[in-house]
């Protein structure tokens, strides 16, 4: 077992990516700077060239065809993003390009193109540096998204998709978990397609959460306190918004009843209606109280603390929610912790 | 001099996409093309000429507007006509339809019926030939009105800042959709391709294959040395309507005498001995398709579900 950040995770793939496939080419702004995109591209410009890992001008839209081109004639681009907001400039070639080329040309032609982009959240950064785009680009055929949420996630299914995937993908990291140390167990890394498969983070009896990016972490949390007071929570790690395994979902919730899924966006049209869906399609008949979610509430997001602290759910809010869908202990007290992001800015893991 | 071989067979090319678009409005009230087409008539010098100073090793990025293209970089008859037809020997396999050709076999890589899609794609392209020496040229085809995205300017800045081997080729009809040319730019074509530091060429004969055809060899020869983009501007006309087959003067947003100037220069209109020559081999290959075509099945539930990722 060993100790490695979510940043570090994304360091070494990256590395690895440049390192496997002389074909590779990391393309953002500001990635052979000295900052090199939160740490994860630093020093990679030096030993590989400048030709491999590029900086950009900014041109979202324009670097985007750029990297769809050169995937049609050989490349295996990666493009960031620091901000998954920044890439709304790019939708035209990400979803009318990008995600179709396969189908639209009959099969002739694959797009292996790799876009991270980064939930910027963290504090105060406001209506357009925040944005969790999952259910977006989750919603077009054709793209593959993931959210991982902890180290050993980047490192097994960047390892899959940059060297053995053909398509489109995009990867949302999470801002906040940057700095967050993780264990990683190197025999235990999950290869080929099941590297991107949901998983079972934690097995229970009373309730089923089912949980995207950090909000995974969120989930353990409020798992680990309730458990004190007999409140026993199954939890699954989404992981790919494109690659649900609804069987794993339906399992869970056959056994558990009750249903609460936490996203890192909004609830109507996202990932929490999506699995409302899949259960009300598929197994409606397993819930024994009405499903529950956990999001941020229908507004831009504002960047005063006060506010952005009643706009992101936090641990009082997800806890007192999981303790009503399990329909015990009105006489569990709910902890006092109103800011999430002050949680993940003092953490050190590991988790 | 032109040799009479060369006119002969870049006429027979022009003539053939004129042919097959001209039985394409014939039997489009059939109903049997289900695809909204965008014409080439009037603009087939273009794909031609430039076509013609290219291999299949090189590549070409293109628009909706691309029967004529497809046909010139050598994409085969019957899967283009298949692929209208919505069948399942369609170089789509029926999922592309008129407005999404490809022939990746003789290098024509896809077009895009969003307008500018595809430049910075053939820029990439570009990119990818350069950093593995592939001694291989990519050209994009799009309009005046392509002219007026973000996009646009967006690859043209990169491909001089990296001084990437391709061919921007923008062919002015002067009209998007119905807008005119100068309802819609306040600046100059060439001179704002200039401004990037990229080479440009105008050429004024968009209906001289033979015009196009020795300016264009010249710039696909430079870029095949020097490795830098160039900028070529091609005046042309479109004969049909933006978007099916009616003719373009009939919605009053432009004259009849425009488009009669342009056919009295137009070899195809003009030179009718080579027409009656050439037309009765060009119909039966042209009807041999349409049979194909019509032979073809139609594609079904696999086909529906297949290549999504």
């Amino acid at each position: 077992m060993e100790i490695i950040s979510y940043r570090e995770a994304l360091r070494e793939s990256m590395e690895s990516a440049l390192a496997n496939n002389d074909n590779t080419i990391i393309f953002g702004q500001g990635a052979d700077d000295y900052k090199g995109i939160f740490g994860t591209t630093i020093g990679l410009a030096e030993k590989y060239g400048k030709h491999r890992v590029q900086d950009t001008p900014l041109c979202e839209e324009g670097m985007t065809g750029i990297c769809v081109g050169a995937a049609l004639n050989g490349i295996k681009p990666i493009h960031i993003h620091i901000r998954a907001d920044f890439v709304f400039l790019a939708l035209n070639q990400i979803l009318n390009m990008a995600a179709k080329y396969k189908y639209m040309f009959g099969g002739h032609y694959d797009v292996p193109i790799f876009i991270r982009a980064v939930i910027g959240r963290s504090w105060g950064q406001g209506a357009q540096h925040s944005q969790s785009p999952q259910a977006l680009f989750s919603h077009f055929p054709g793209l593959k998204v993931i959210m991982p949420s902890n180290s050993q996630s980047i490192i097994e299914s960047y390892q899959y998709l940059l060297n053995e995937y053909s398509g489109p993908v995009i990867s949302l990291e999470h801002r906040l978990m940057y700095d967050l140390n993780f264990d990683v167990d190197r025999d235990q890394i999950r290869t080929g397609k099941d590297a991107l498969a949901s998983y079972i983070v934690r097995e229970g009896k009373d309730v089923t959460i089912v949980a995207t990016s950090i909000m995974v972490l969120e989930a353990v949390r409020a798992a680990k306190y309730l458990a004190e007071y007999g409140i026993d929570c199954e939890i699954i790690d989404l992981h790919s918004t494109t690659d649900i395994e609804h069987s794993l979902i339906i399992e869970s919730v056959k056994k558990t009843g009750k249903l609460l899924v936490a996203d890192t966006s909004w609830v109507s049209f996202g990932v929490a209606a999506e699995i409302s869906r899949i259960i009300c399609e598929n197994a409606p008949q397993y819930l024994t109280a009405p499903v529950v979610n956990v999001g941020m509430v229908p507004t831009p997001c504002p960047t005063a603390k006060s506010l952005e602290d009643l706009y992101y759910p936090n641990l009082e809010s997800l806890i007192s929610k999981i303790i009503n869908l399990s329909g015990s202990g009105k006489n569990i007290p709910i902890p006092d912790e109103k800011s999430m992001a002050d949680v993940y800015k003092k953490f050190k893991g590991p988790f | 001099m032109t040799s009479p071989n060369l006119y002969t067979k870049l006429f027979e090319q022009a003539l053939k996409i004129r042919l097959v678009e001209e039985e394409i409005i014939h039997r489009y009230p059939t109903d049997k093309i289900q695809s909204p087409v965008h014409l080439s008539i009037g603009q087939e010098a273009v794909a031609v000429g430039i076509c013609n100073a290219l291999t299949d090793k090189d590549n070409l990025f293109a628009t909706y507007r691309s029967h004529a293209f497809y046909l010139a970089k050598g994409g085969d008859l019957n899967a283009m006509m298949a692929e209208l037809y919505g069948r399942v020997d369609g170089c789509c396999h029926g999922k592309g339809g008129s407005m999404h050709l490809a022939a990746p076999e003789v290098g024509f890589m896809g077009t895009s019926a969003v307008v500018a899609s595809s430049i910075s794609n053939a820029a990439g392209a570009a990119l990818a030939a350069k950093l593995l020496n592939k001694n291989q040229l990519n050209v994009v085809i799009f309009g005046d009105g392509a002219t007026e995205e973000g996009v646009y300017h967006e690859t043209l800045n990169y491909a001089a800042l990296h001084q990437l081997p391709v061919i921007f080729v923008c062919e002015n009809n002067e009209y998007a959709v119905h807008s005119e040319l100068k309802d819609r730019q306040s600046y100059s074509i060439l001179e704002h391709a200039q401004s990037y530091g990229i080479a440009t060429q105008k050429i004024e004969k968009g209906y001289d294959f033979i015009e196009i055809d020795k300016e264009f060899s010249k710039i696909a020869d430079t870029v095949r040395t020097t490795g830098k983009p160039y900028f070529v501007e091609i005046m042309t006309c479109r004969y049909k309507e933006h978007v099916g087959p009616g003719e373009d003067f009939c919605g009053g947003y432009r004259t009849e005498d425009a488009v009669n100037h342009w056919k009295s220069l137009d070899p195809i209109c003009t030179d009718t001995q080579m027409v009656e020559r050439l037309s009765p081999a060009i119909m039966q290959e042209i009807l041999a398709s349409i049979e194909f075509a019509e032979n073809s099945p139609f594609p079904g539930l696999e086909e529906l579900y297949q290549h999504v990722i």
